[in-house]
């Protein structure tokens, strides 16, 4: 040993007498040890002298006798440095550059690289959606990804969520995107029966989610078939690295309001009201003695003045706890976790906890066989109140009664007798139960089995378990229950969801060098999902309000069973050829088999191609210096969208319509033989580039999908007993530019800003329909080169300025007003219930510890419905209802200019009537998210024993700025753009803690 | 080693692709409370069940269920809405419905959709038997009471022009159809037809909620009534007083008789009504919800004039009740009397009406039997006989019809076929007090959701319309 250490002595010796002189180095650069690196540079660290390898990956360079360390570099490679020393030759390895093109992207069915990706698929990340003030995963996308359009129509905690992914492409069908978890396609949307509202993705906790891939065009969609037309959304939940084990703790609190109120849209009070009422009987003709009787009895002089809006509003509270572990060894790995969340909707009656467990396993059985187990399980209680023109519904109740009736009586009890027969919605919140609760697990079980290296079997069996316990009491004093002296519901809805899917993986160089190389998957999968409903109602109730399970009614009115199932059979394959890495070819094949499709269409097949081409990886680019990533891609394909009803083929008969309590049927269903999927041709050409030393990520893409064979409700005349008719008829298109951009203006050791920008433009346009007839649904129409969910409605004309009568346009030709509203032939295209463009602008801060981020959401070009308008804005339509503000606004002397009519009781010449009048424009802006947050420096963490610590103070939907003025409610009410007087969306400020140790 | 993994590799394609051939049935999945035509239809029982469906489809709010004794009188001058109320059926008492109105495009709808589920009965192919043919003469019947409403509401009288455009006749199911307005000739031929044919068939009599034979033959009296055609309409209306078996309620039985919620087998009064049980009934959407003060309701008064027409010892009087509402006096209908448990049925076609008709069918021909007849319903009402002659006469008639049957939707029908303008009480609104025969609003519009997608009837659309 000591003859070793002297050996080495001499050595170094020697070698500081070596480097004294001038000499020559020479070596090959590679890859992976035989892969030459061409054109990589080679310098002399400290220095200018360099040179760069040859095709073969080889130099030569003279170095001086100082020198003492050489430095390799190229393009997509890490830079590596050797020492000189005494050596002639060094051959270096370089490792690729961990790049965004190197990094794995979760796609359908398997993973991918970016390099080798073809299609569209957008990435979030965990850290995006963690410890958000959201009660589902829908939620928190808003803003998350350009195109991807999520949009909310009630601040009901646990409320679904519309998504519309590159536009909505059916008018019938569902637009909604399929949701895949672990890969399993599960069902998602709103599974209420009896309450308002009730989202299945609320069971699943958000913090448990790793990443989330959406699927955007053709290459990425079309493996998932008749099911990818309106996207798919691909969720992978978090897994254990091995290791010690880790823990992590996130805890926050916080409060919500109302996100946007409009001051001309709050309630009158006592005396705004009668005064109002008295102006509006004189000018409907009645004599003094009706006027003053008809005031007094509204309440005028009782001294009464409750601010209904007051009381039903609040403040919400919000928390939630998250707690999880992972760790494992080079065998098995776990990940484990659970959650609490907690919130309060914006009024009252309204809120939502959850409550839930993960569990992840994965074993490395053999060195050919691995396992794996996930298990997510959550539990979530929700109350939501009525909405709409439901007389409990507390949104309604603040508009609707008059403040001239308190909620309570002088001695403290509740008021049952309001204006207009409306219910005490605080009386009921108290009284009336409104519950539902409801359990899922996801889950799956799933073996990988290695056949030969490059060939691997997978076999996954997955759960999709949902139930739903909907529950309600109505006390038989007052509200819904008393015509019936107290009734209650218990509604019982269950999914089970199984499939199962097997696949081959198979990966193989082409050319032996591997320049060119392939990897292929088939597979199968057979998927099951079973609805089961049970329903029950009973009435006549003890007077004892704390007896409020049906059990205790004695007159059972309701006791109903069914089940709704469907089915897919399907076989799928997908390929790739790569050439290295710089052409990449893709395809995939898919034939769906589904029991909701028609006998006559019961298969389908799907397909996709797609290509890309990294310019940055080609020789000629060596040379330049603006882009450090340049990609080109494409693909175009054909999928569909089998969202349609399980039995919407056969013509039926259904029963229920019965007589004298004996069984009764009647036509329910026209019915088509041919009743089969919607087709979907997506197109998509996307451009990704990084230029400034990757400080400016690029991503663009335009895309056009042409939507076929819809799924259309086809009016019928009403005279042949049915109102409408399911067809495959028409087509649609959607076409829209994408671009993201990130940028990192600065950034310094202690300092970084990051600027995400995405926008999205989406233009829909119906392309054809029946006999290229019009249809007309509603305050919609569908009609050929117009955006779907288009305003077809009466023009408003204005206020006369001499009499204050409401006057409209007489033809859909904006020439002549009149005062009498108009009939059918008056309506015109008023706008579009889907914005134009819509996306995010993000800001993020880095100061050593310290964070601030703001993301800014905004949507143009959309008119917003006031659903309820007539009502609170009719210029005396329902004078017993109390009116807003606006109101006040009312014309009462010739000359006068002013927007809203005439108050005349009992309403003035149909103005309540739709018309643009309800229209406003719902262009806005929206302060999202911001956010402080501070890092505990290390040395503190240390002597804490832990391994981060964050805390943080969290806005979302702090501002709100709005384009109109007019604009009653929140601009975000659904995909159709039309106010229900739900719960109001909130503003949340939360703090939270987040600890990992 | 090698031959092994290709051993599984082969074992592994070979499972994948097994699996691919699944059985077939996995993907044929039946719904689960529902039937094809084929199997909805097949046997004489399911005509039976089919039956009820078109019995439970004229229950709609739409119809029997709330919207015709509704319509029928607030069109009128019978029932007006209190100014405190919960805004249904506003329009009708301002008279400014339009053609988007949900009240007439339900009318509409429901009226066809009962007229389809009476059709496809009508038109099964089950081999005849008494049963049968009883079945397809209630549909028969059902299917004539749907047209004449339809023709009533939205149609020129016969009495003023009978080749007028009516309303679409539809007899055969054909979802792709676009049909346009018969004459109202036509359509009054095609009620008759159906009557005259549902009262062959008909030989048996359940209770008062289904058609029986001589339902049919009353209803087809008031058609013919309603036509003008005094000499059927005398001829049926006697025919059913001598033998149908009915009698009429008297004084002594008629507060117990409008108290009563189960439908009659006893043949009093009552020849057909819509039956709502304790289970199959509108909640909320009850008749009787928006006439009696007890419920949340209420809205709908009866006017004062009308009261006022009452003799104190009229035995009628005592089904309203006075008293204030929004601060106003107001009349309060207590001719529902239920709307909770077991709730009031609606009365269609009752037996006193048919002295109403032969009197007033006998009124031209024979004042003598006019008289007779009419005072068959007063002496049974406690009020005093009418003995008055010529025109007043026929005015005294009128007064008793509206009177006996008020709040049962008949008031506006008899003003569209007498043509006779509307003279409402001060309890109406100022706007709207006097409805001119000639006013266009007299007829309802083709609803709009019709004209949308129906080209034919596109420009059929009644005068004054837009």
């Amino acid at each position: 040993m000591r003859k070793f250490v002297a050996i080495l002595l001499c050595a170094v010796l020697a070698v500081t007498q070596v480097s004294a002189q001038n000499r020559t180095v020479r070596g090959k650069v590679t890859e992976d040890g035989k892969k030459p690196v061409a054109n990589a540079s080679v310098l002399v660290k400290g220095s200018t002298l360099g040179t760069k390898t040859d095709d073969n990956g080889n130099y030569t360079i003279a170095v001086p006798a100082n020198a003492k360390v050489l430095s390799f570099s190229a393009l997509n490679f890490e830079t590596q440095e050797a020492s000189i020393g005494s050596k002639t030759e060094i051959n270096v390895v370089l490792t690729a550059k961990v790049s965004e093109l190197q990094e794995v992207i979760v796609t359908g069915y398997g993973t991918t690289k970016k390099a080798a990706n073809t299609g569209s698929i957008a990435i979030v990340k965990a850290a995006d959606i963690e410890n958000l003030p959201f009660s589902s995963v829908d939620k928190a996308l808003q803003g998350k990804v350009a195109g991807l359009q999520s949009v909310a129509s009630s601040g009901q905690p646990g409320a679904s969520q519309s998504i519309l992914i590159r536009g909505a492409s059916s008018i019938n069908a569902s637009s909604q995107p399929l949701w895949v978890i672990d890969g399993v396609p599960v069902n998602a949307g709103d599974a209420s029966r009896l309450q308002t509202t009730g989202n299945l993705l609320s069971t699943l906790n958000p913090n448990d989610i790793e990443s989330i891939s959406v699927l955007k065009d053709a290459a990425s969609q079309s493996i998932y078939g008749s099911r990818a037309a309106n996207g798919v959304i691909v969720i992978t939940t978090k897994k254990g690295k091995g290791g010690k084990t880790k823990f992590r703790f996130d805890t926050e609190i916080g409060n919500s309001d109302v996100a946007y109120q409009n001051p001309r849209y709050l309630p009158l009070d006592a005396n705004e009201y009668i005064n109002i009422t008295r102006t509006g009987l004189i000018n409907a003709g009645y004599g003094a003695a009706t006027v003053n009787a008809q005031a007094i009895a509204l309440g005028e002089g009782n001294g009464i003045n409750f601010n209904w809006y007051d009381n039903i509003m609040r403040t919400g509270s919000q928390r939630q706890l998250n707690l999880s572990a992972e760790g494992g060894n080079d065998k098995t790995t776990f990940f484990l976790s659970g959650g609490h969340f907690f919130q309060e909707g914006t009024s009252i009656n309204s809120q939502l906890a959850r409550n839930n467990l993960n569990v992840r396993i994965n074993n490395k059985a053999t060195d050919r066989l691995s396992l794996g187990f996930n298990m997510n399980v959550g539990n979530v209680s929700q109350r939501a109140p009525l909405s709409g023109g439901a007389f409990g519904n507390p949104l309604l109740s603040t508009y609707f009664l008059l403040p001239t009736y308190s909620a309570f009586k002088a001695d403290g009890s509740y008021n049952y007798v309001l204006n207009g027969g409306l219910h005490n919605t605080l009386a009921l919140s108290d009284q009336d139960k409104r519950f539902l609760r409801q359990t899922s697990a996801r889950g799956s079980l799933s073996a990988d089995y290695k056949i030969f290296d490059n060939l691997k079997f997978r076999s996954v069996y997955g759960v999709d378990y949902n139930n739903l316990e909907e529950d309600q009491y109505n006390n038989p004093n007052h509200g819904d229950g008393l015509a019936s002296n107290g009734r209650a519901f218990a509604y019982y809805t269950r999914y089970f969801n199984y499939v199962w899917t097997n696949t081959l993986d198979f990966t193989q160089n082409i050319t032996r060098n591997g320049d060119l190389s392939t990897s292929t998957q088939i597979g199968y999968e057979a998927q099951k999902s079973a609805g089961y409903f049970s329903s029950l109602q009973s009435q006549q109730f003890p007077p004892s309000l704390t007896l409020v399970w049906p059990a205790s009614g004695a007159s059972p009115t309701t006791a109903s069973a069914t089940i709704s199932e469907y089915t897919f059979e399907s076989q799928f394959a997908s390929t790739n050829l790569n050439y290295q890495n710089r052409f990449v070819l893709s395809g995939s094949f898919r034939r769906d088999g589904s029991s909701r499709f028609s006998k006559n269409n019961r298969y389908g097949n799907f397909w996709s191609i797609g290509g890309t081409w990294n310019i940055d990886r080609e020789k000629f680019m060596n040379n330049q210096k603006i882009f450090d990533q340049l990609k080109l891609r494409s693909s175009y394909g054909v999928n569909g969208n089998a969202g349609i009803g399980n039995y919407e083929s056969p013509a039926l008969y259904g029963f229920g319509f019965n007589y004298n309590q004996l069984p009764g049927s009647a036509p329910t269903n026209v019915g088509d033989p041919n009743l089969t999927w919607e087709l979907n041709k997506p197109f998509n050409i996307g451009l990704d580039f990084s230029v400034l030393k990757n400080r400016v990520n690029v991503t663009v893409d335009w895309y056009i999908r042409k939507s076929e064979n819809l799924l259309l409700s086809v009016p019928l005349s009403t005279t042949t007993g049915f109102g409408s008719a399911t067809r495959n008829i028409g087509s649609m298109q959607n076409k829209g530019l994408e671009l993201s951009i990130n940028i990192v203006p600065v950034q310094t050791k202690d300092f970084r800003w990051d600027v995400d920008f995405n926008f999205a433009n989406n233009k829909n346009k119906v392309t054809s329909l029946p006999n290229d007839a019009d249809i007309v649904s509603g305050s919609y129409i569908y009609r050929e080169g117009v955006s779907i969910n288009t305003f077809f409605l009466r023009e408003w004309a204005g206020v006369h300025p001499g009499t204050g009568d409401p006057l409209w346009y007489d033809t859909d030709k904006h020439g002549a007003s009149s005062n009498v509203y108009p009939g059918a032939n008056a309506r015109i295209l008023a706008g579009q219930a889907l914005p134009k463009y819509f996306g995010s602008l993000t800001n993020a801060l880095n100061y050593k510890g310290f964070s601030l981020s703001a993301q800014l959401y905004y949507s143009f070009g959309n008119q917003v419905q006031d659903g309820w308008r007539s009502y609170y804005l009719g210029s005396g339509f329902g004078p017993t209802f109390n009116k807003v503000k606006r109101q006040l606004n009312a014309w009462t002397t010739p000359g006068q200019i002013t927007d809203v009519p005439k108050y005349v009781y009992g309403g003035n010449k149909n103005f309540q009537g739709s018309s643009t009048y309800n229209l406003n424009d719902g262009s806005f802006i929206r302060v999202r998210d911001i956010q402080l947050g501070y890092n505990v420096p290390k040395a503190t963490l240390e002597k804490l024993k832990l391994g981060s610590a964050n805390i943080y103070v969290r806005g979302t939907n702090l501002f709100t700025w709005v384009k109109d003025e007019n604009l009653p409610f929140d601009p975000e009410q659904g995909t159709g753009s039309s106010s229900n007087l739900n719960v109001f969306i909130p503003k949340t400020v939360t703090v939270g803690l987040s600890l990992t140790f | 080693m090698k031959r092994f993994t290709i051993k599984n590799m082969i074992v592994a394609t070979a499972l994948l692709l097994s699996l691919a051939s699944c059985e077939k049935s996995f993907l044929e999945l039946n719904p689960p409370t529902s039937l094809t035509p084929e199997y909805a239809l097949a046997t004489e029982a399911d005509l039976q069940v089919a039956l009820r469906g078109a019995y439970a489809g004229l229950k709609s709010t739409s119809l029997y269920g709330r919207s015709l004794p509704v319509l029928g009188d607030i069109m009128a001058d019978n029932t007006y809405q209190s100014v405190s109320n919960t805004n249904r059926y506003t329009s009708f008492n301002l008279y400014n419905y339009t053609v988007t109105d949900g009240d007439v495009a339900g009318l509409w709808s429901a009226s066809y959709s009962v007229i389809l589920r009476a059709n496809n009965i009508i038109n099964s192919k089950i081999p005849d038997n008494a049963n049968v043919l009883q079945y397809k003469g209630e549909a028969y019947a059902i299917r004539a009471l749907a047209y004449f409403n339809l023709v009533r509401y939205f149609a020129t009288p016969y009495t003023q022009d009978p080749t007028a455009l009516g309303v679409p006749v539809v007899t055969v199911y054909n979802p792709d159809s676009k049909p346009g307005r018969a004459k109202v000739s036509e359509v009054y031929d095609q009620i008759n037809r159906d009557l005259t044919q549902a009262a062959s068939l008909m030989t048996k009599f359940t209770n008062s909620s289904q058609f029986s034979k001589y339902a049919a033959r009353a209803l087809q009296a008031k058609v013919y009534l309603t036509m003008g055609d005094m000499t059927n309409a005398k001829t049926l209306a006697l025919d059913v007083i001598a033998n149908s078996g009915f009698t009429p309620v008297t004084a002594a039985t008629h507060a117990g008789y409008w108290a009563g919620v189960a439908p009659r087998t006893d043949k009093v009064e009552t020849m057909f009504e819509l039956s709502f049980d304790a289970v199959a009934n509108n909640a909320f959407d009850a008749l009787a919800y928006i006439y009696l003060q007890s419920g949340n309701y209420g809205d709908m008064l009866c006017s004062t004039e009308l009261y006022g027409k009452f003799d104190a010892a009229d035995v009628r009087k005592s089904l309203y009740a006075t008293g204030t509402r929004g601060g106003l006096a107001s009349v309060f209908v207590n001719k529902f009397t239920s709307f909770s448990g077991d709730h009031t049925d609606t009365k269609v076609v009752r037996f006193s009406e048919m002295y109403l008709i032969a009197a007033e069918a006998s009124y031209p021909s024979n004042a003598a039997d006019a008289l007779k007849y009419v005072n068959e319903v007063t002496s049974r009402r406690g009020a005093p006989a009418i003995a008055t002659s010529g025109a007043a006469l026929l005015e005294d008639i009128i007064l008793e019809r509206r009177k006996e049957l008020a709040f049962e939707g008949e008031r506006y029908p008899d003003m569209q076929r007498l043509k006779r303008g509307i003279v409402r009480s001060t309890d109406y609104p100022s706007s709207a007090r006097t409805i001119d025969y000639t006013n266009f609003r007299r007829l309802m519009p083709i609803p709009q959701g019709e004209l949308d997608a129906n080209a034919t009837i596109k420009t059929q659309q009644n005068p004054g319309w837009n």
